[in-house]
């Protein structure tokens, strides 16, 4: 098998959603270890040695970016970023089903390392379960003294609290998610400042992805070095992979970073389904690029999927048979974006509705070909000029895919009807 | 540490950077819009405004820098040394004219009957920057509510808002209320209000000169005029003492609108509603137009020329101090005049007809002293903590309470909002002792309140100053230039006379043998008042009175000459922080005869007293050079006071 | 007459004593709020802005920037659809196509009994997994045909549907 279990070694093993589930697994020894033996800069100087870098999309070293808070300045704060709303992810809802504790406690560590008096979980609002589920564990966790005051005789305090989004993706952007968390609108901030300066109320304040965290109590318990071992060169560890889309086995997988995607898809996932053909497949969620069956040789690896000209992002992964529209798939994630946009900007409001217009013309073959230069050209116009990332991801599907299927574009155009699903049609006509 | 710096690098805190090749050395810290503008190179910005944070939404204004690859906000990022900026690179072409596509999709091009057309930023860029035609489908566009009544003042028209986030700024990062918020999201956001409840600030006249475009406008200005049809003169507000800067806008010898004009050592480009609004009674026709003499109380009047008026009036005048001696007489002024009239008026009052009793307003003041006015309106956000007593200046003078916020949130400054009885003991606990700067705000009438407080604070170990919120227009002219009893220019102590208060009570008791009154009716407005003034009127047997409305005064008058409305002349008016301002004529005159200050000094001549300056500039003259706080004032500056004698 | 019950009011401030600044209470206190009532109303809002001490025009911006908070009564129970790539490359089309004649009225639509308000979202889930996927009342219901949409309708309506997830 080449799943290779770490973060998800205890899923499904019976009570681990519980505390004393999770210490029978050998659960809050992480944190013991971290308290007892290791002072916050000897944390951050593991981590940074273990080339964790986060999980959450940017891949941002995880080590460094806690060393860019201020010295002296204090309170500082900890989001986890459970927000997890990227077409095609769930990967952090199985890392909260799967091992709820494993997150509360990578959470513990990074407040400890960050020196942090609260941790906050934002939550995305349709993980209701989800939120309860992490309630109940936060309240456990407390109840046994790894919350609160003086955690397990420490001098360190920290509280944990659950906060629930309501409906909206753009939250899980680290800035909007700090104005939601405050209480506003979750639009995304100007920076300079980062976060890690002027953060929550102002505060320097660190905001780290589910999954990051939830490899915390591994590496404090087994070293930075032995991390470092486990990966490629610059892409360490393991990371979860949501799969779905066109597969037999839909679900996550945790793979060693470097295993081919092929591995992914024909072991763990079975393969496509009915035993069709890969048309197509994005490989970082639905902001990244699509990417060819002849990219399935390429390693799970940070470096070698962006020189492929997509990303692993997020690590959801959908596959696509030979049935599948592009145009349809495309017109489905703009309108995504176009439903998420938060409207602060305006190419990325304004841009997103254009373009989804567009989309739903060319999906019912009503858009004149013409009007395909209109579509690259205003998505040139917003990417890059957006207010923040999510505008001008609203472009990278899309043109990724009227590159790659250009054909299937513009047979759409006139057609009256989508000539990939209903061909026969498409035939007479011709 | 060695000190690496290149040598030719002058450690001015400044760094050069260059837009589109010409070279600016700006301030560290600078923005790059405005080191462009230094560079006389326009870039448009639809959400940038220069009182508001930057909050980079519009995206109009991104140009291409040296030091990214991407382009970038020119409102929100701070210059570096050596950055050369580019604002007409073919990249930043290409997305000026998207944005403005996009800006374009939702908006109902509705120019013609728009009130903002001519003035708005969305046609002029679109002009200038803007893509040729549209692709976007009309039939595609998402609608919202048109012509919207937020309140009585304000129109909204969802469908042209282009969400530059700049009125909700507004609210929230200068006045601090958050009456108008953004609703929704992506492009579905509109400008709303809670459950659509009307506006009720008081600021709210600033949104449509804030919106770039014409989604938010003036009911009252609701296709009025186009702006190229409307005459523009600078002038001051006329309505309270702050004197916000404004311009006149009119058409037609009317009045349209008031519009701000920023001063950022007063108004800080903004006007309240209350003075903004209150144009309409200058474009009042019922006015006083010809002169008027009665031969005796309650005779029938019979018109006259200006000089037949003015010599009717020396003969009056002089037969009753020839009677009853000049203490017989009294004269009123009000804050409604100019300086330069003001001056004239004491002249008369003091060298001529030879009377102590002259006042500009009701109210007496006790301790009136130079100490008191010498806290600038900008100056309280250098302050460490501001006392404002009771809630007398803030209404006075709305304006100063935008001014007060912005100390507040911007400079940190603490404002205690304390009641005007408050005890000086408490206002220092309020404050804490120490040194620094604070500033001591009060109504006139808090003076005394507010000079103890005062003490006491610098007795903790501050530096105070004060200021004090001053009535009308030009009080504080009216104070600096002796129009006073007991005071006379520069704060030098002249013989003692009645207040304005007790000229009136003493003329409804038989006691005043003569009135000159100079646009006395402004003096009295509230009921009590109306009623002693009336009760004078009737009472005094020679009333000269330069009036420009008809009322008790125009009607008691036994001279009438008629006066000349602030919107009507040239003069400087002084605001109650001491800053000596340009009122100019926005509208011709209503009646044909000579302004005031020609008025006085035909007067004073008719009276024996020959070679006065007539015009407003000459008058000016006379007050700089005998007045040297006006002196430095010059035009727009502040008349400071400090050491003179109280 | 107040609109948030006792209970709710006492949540609401907890949820602002819970918080180092008050205001970050306040997507708790809409979900609070329309735990209650069903919906976030003009009125609740004003409560809770009072409880926590912002203005009520600061709630309602809050509030409708949010997908999940409902603006108006509804049915009894909500169900919403995914439709999003994942969903949508396993059949949710079909889905939302059989609701929608299942339930008599369109996405947003209320079904004439009261019993169900139902929409399709283009926010993706995080259910792709089990795609096609539904959420009835916040609660998962994966791997959806036909069938079992209509198994979920009749357990939720029952008097003796149980809560809780179900991701067979
Ligand atoms: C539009 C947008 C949506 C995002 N959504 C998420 C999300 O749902 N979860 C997440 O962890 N990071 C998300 N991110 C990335 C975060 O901004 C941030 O980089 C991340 O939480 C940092 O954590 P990490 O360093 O542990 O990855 C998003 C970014 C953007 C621009
Ligand atoms: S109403 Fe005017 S000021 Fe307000 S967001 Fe719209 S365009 Fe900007
Ligand atoms: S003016 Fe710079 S982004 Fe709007």
């Amino acid at each position: 098998m080449a799943e290779h279990r770490l973060l998800t070694e205890h899923f499904g093993m019976e009570g681990i959603q519980t505390l004393a589930g999770y210490e029978r697994a050998g659960g809050y020894q992480g944190l013991r270890r971290a308290l007892r033996e290791l002072t916050p800069d000897d944390l951050v100087a593991q981590v940074k040695a273990s080339g964790l870098r986060g999980r959450g999309g940017a891949g941002f070293p995880t080590g460094t970016k806690w060393s860019f808070l201020p010295g002296d300045v204090h309170p500082r704060y900890l989001c986890v970023n459970a927000d997890e709303s990227e077409p095609g992810c769930f990967k952090d809802r199985a890392l909260i089903e799967g091992d709820p504790h494993q997150l509360i406690e990578g959470t513990l560590i990074a407040a400890y390392a960050i020196q942090a008096p609260i941790a906050f979980i934002y939550i995305r609002g349709e993980y209701f379960d989800q939120r309860l589920l992490l309630e109940r564990c936060v309240e456990e966790a407390r109840a046994a003294g790894y919350i609160g005051r003086g955690i397990l005789g420490s001098d360190f305090s920290c509280d944990v609290i659950v906060h629930g989004g309501a409906g909206a993706y753009i939250c899980g952007e680290e800035t909007a998610l700090l104005d939601s968390l405050e209480g506003r609108r979750g639009q995304p901030r100007l920076k300079p400042p980062f976060p890690a300066v002027k953060g929550l109320y102002g505060q320097p304040t660190v905001v780290n992805n589910v999954e990051t965290l939830s490899n915390l109590p591994h590496i404090v318990l087994r070293g930075g070095s032995w991390y470092a071992s486990l990966g490629t060169e610059k892409s360490k560890g393991t990371r979860l992979f949501c799969c779905s889309g066109h597969i037999e086995r839909p679900g996550t997988y945790e793979m060693l970073l470097g295993t081919p995607i092929r591995e992914l898809l024909e072991e763990e996932c079975g393969g496509v389904w009915k035993g069709r053909r890969l048309k197509a497949f994005q490989p970082g969620g639905g902001s990244m690029q699509v990417l060819l069956p002849e990219h399935l040789d390429l390693p799970l690896d940070m470096e070698a999927v962006a020189q492929a000209g997509s990303a692993l992002g997020a690590g959801a992964m959908v596959f696509m048979d030979e049935t599948t529209c592009m145009v349809n798939v495309s017109m489905r994630l703009v309108d995504f974006y176009h439903h998420e946009s938060c409207g602060k900007c305006s190419p990325c409001r304004e841009g997103t509705y254009f373009e989804s217009d567009l989309m739903h013309r060319l999906e019912r073959g009503v858009l004149a070909p013409e009007e395909l230069t209109t579509l690259s050209d205003i998505c040139d116009n917003m990417n890059g000029k957006c207010f923040c990332p999510l505008g001008d991801t609203a472009t990278w599907f899309v043109m990724s895919a009227y590159a790659a299927f250009r054909d299937e574009f513009e047979a759409h155009c006139g057609a009256g009807r989508c000539p990939v699903r209903e061909p026969r049609a498409a035939e007479a006509v011709a | 540490m060695p000190d690496t710096r290149p040598v030719e690098q002058p450690e001015d805190g400044r760094v050069g950077v260059t837009v589109d090749g010409r070279a600016v050395r700006v301030p560290k810290g600078t923005l790059v819009l405005d080191a462009a503008t230094q560079a006389g190179v326009h870039i448009p910005v639809y959400c940038a405004h220069p009182k508001m944070d930057p909050v980079a939404v519009c995206r109009m204004c991104l140009v291409k820098l040296s030091t990214s690859p991407k382009l970038q906000p020119a409102c929100a990022t701070v210059v570096s040394d050596g950055m050369a900026v580019e604002t007409r690179a073919p990249e930043v072409v290409k997305e000026q004219e998207g944005v403005l596509e996009f800006l374009l999709l939702n908006h109902p091009l509705d120019c013609p009957v728009c009130d903002r057309g001519g003035e708005c930023d969305l046609q002029d860029f679109t002009q200038r920057y803007g893509p040729p035609t549209s692709r976007f489908p009309i039939t595609e566009k998402v609608h919202f509510n048109k012509a919207l009544r937020l309140s009585d003042r304000i129109e909204l028209d969802q469908e042209r808002c282009i969400l530059c986030w700049r009125c909700t700024r507004y609210y929230e990062e200068i006045t601090g209320e958050k009456e108008l918020v953004l609703q929704q999201r992506g492009v579905h956001t509109l400008v709303a209000t809670f459950n659509g409840q009307p506006l009720t600030s008081e600021f709210q006249g600033n949104l449509p000169e804030v919106c770039p475009v014409g989604a938010l406008t003036h009911v009252r200005y609701r296709f009025v005029s186009r702006p190229w049809d409307l005459q523009r003169t600078a002038s001051i507000c006329p309505e309270c003492s702050y004197g916000c800067n404004l311009n006149v806008d009119s058409r037609d010898f009317e009045i349209k609108r008031f519009a701000s004009r920023d001063n950022p050592l007063v108004d800080d480009m903004w006007l309240c509603d209350r003075g903004r609004y209150s144009f309409p009674r200058w474009n009042s026709t019922d006015r006083v137009r010809r002169p008027l003499v009665r031969e005796a109380r309650g005779g029938v009047p019979v018109a006259v020329t200006l000089a037949g008026a003015v010599a009717a009036a020396a003969r009056q005048l002089a037969a009753v101090r020839e009677e009853r001696g000049p203490g017989a007489i009294a004269v009123l002024g009000s804050p409604e005049s100019t300086n330069e009239e003001l001056w004239l008026l004491r002249r008369l009052a003091r060298e001529v007809l030879g009377t102590p009793h002259l006042d500009h307003q009701l109210e007496r003041f006790a301790g009136l002293a130079p100490a008191e006015h010498d806290l600038g309106i900008a100056e309280t956000e250098e302050c460490r903590a501001v006392v404002v007593l009771g809630e007398e200046p803030e209404h006075r003078a709305p304006v100063l309470r935008l001014r007060l916020f912005k100390a507040e949130t911007k400079r940190g400054v603490r404002v205690h909002r304390l009641p005007a009885g408050t005890a000086p003991a408490q206002a220092v606990e309020a404050v804490g002792t120490g040194p620094g700067l604070v500033g001591v705000i009060a109504d006139e009438t808090a003076r005394a309140g507010a000079a103890e407080i005062a003490a006491a604070l610098a007795a903790a170990g501050a530096t105070v100053k004060r200021l004090t919120v001053t009535r009308g227009p030009n009080g504080r002219g009216a104070k600096d230039l002796g129009v006073t009893p007991g005071l006379d220019a520069g704060y030098r102590a002249a013989a003692e006379g009645m207040s304005g208060r007790e000229i009136l009570e003493a003329a409804a008791a038989g006691r005043v043998g003569a009135l000159v009154m100079l646009n006395g009716a402004a003096l009295a407005v509230d009921g009590d008042d109306r009623d002693l003034l009336e009760r004078a009127l009737a009472s005094v047997a020679v009333l000269v009175a330069v009036e420009s409305r008809p009322g008790p005064v125009a009607q008691s008058a036994t001279v009438l000459i008629p006066g000349h409305s602030l919107m009507e002349k040239l003069g400087t008016i002084t605001s109650c922080e001491g800053r000596v301002q340009r009122v100019r004529a926005a509208l011709p005159p209503a009646t044909a005869t000579a302004t005031e200050t020609g008025v006085l000094s035909m007067l004073a001549g008719a009276l024996g007293s020959t070679g006065w300056p007539s015009d407003p500039i000459a008058v000016h003259r006379e007050i700089v050079t005998a007045v040297p706080a006006y002196a430095q004032a010059g035009n727009g500056g502040r008349a400071l006071f400090r050491g003179a004698p109280a | 007459m107040s609109v948030l019950s006792a209970a709710t009011r006492a949540e609401v401030e907890r949820h602002r004593d819970r918080y180092p600044q008050a205001r970050s209470a306040v997507l708790p206190s809409l979900w609070a709020l329309q735990n209650q009532i069903g919906h976030v109303s003009p009125e609740g809002m004003r409560e809770v802005s009072e409880i926590l001490g912002l203005a009520p025009s600061e709630v309602e911006a809050v509030a409708s920037f949010y997908a999940m908070y409902l603006d108006r009564p509804g049915g009894r129970h909500h169900v919403l659809v995914c439709v999003n790539v994942s969903c949508g490359l396993r059949g949710a089309d079909d889905i939302v196509a059989h609701l929608e004649r299942r339930l008599g009225c369109p996405s947003g639509g209320t079904s004439a009994d009261g019993e169900f308000t139902w929409e399709h979202t283009v926010e993706c889930l995080g259910a792709c997994g089990g795609a096609p996927a539904m959420q009835v009342d916040h609660h998962f219901h994966e791997n959806l045909t036909p069938e079992r949409v209509d198994a979920v309708l009749e357990a939720v309506r029952a008097p003796s549907a149980r809560a809780g997830g179900d991701r067979s």
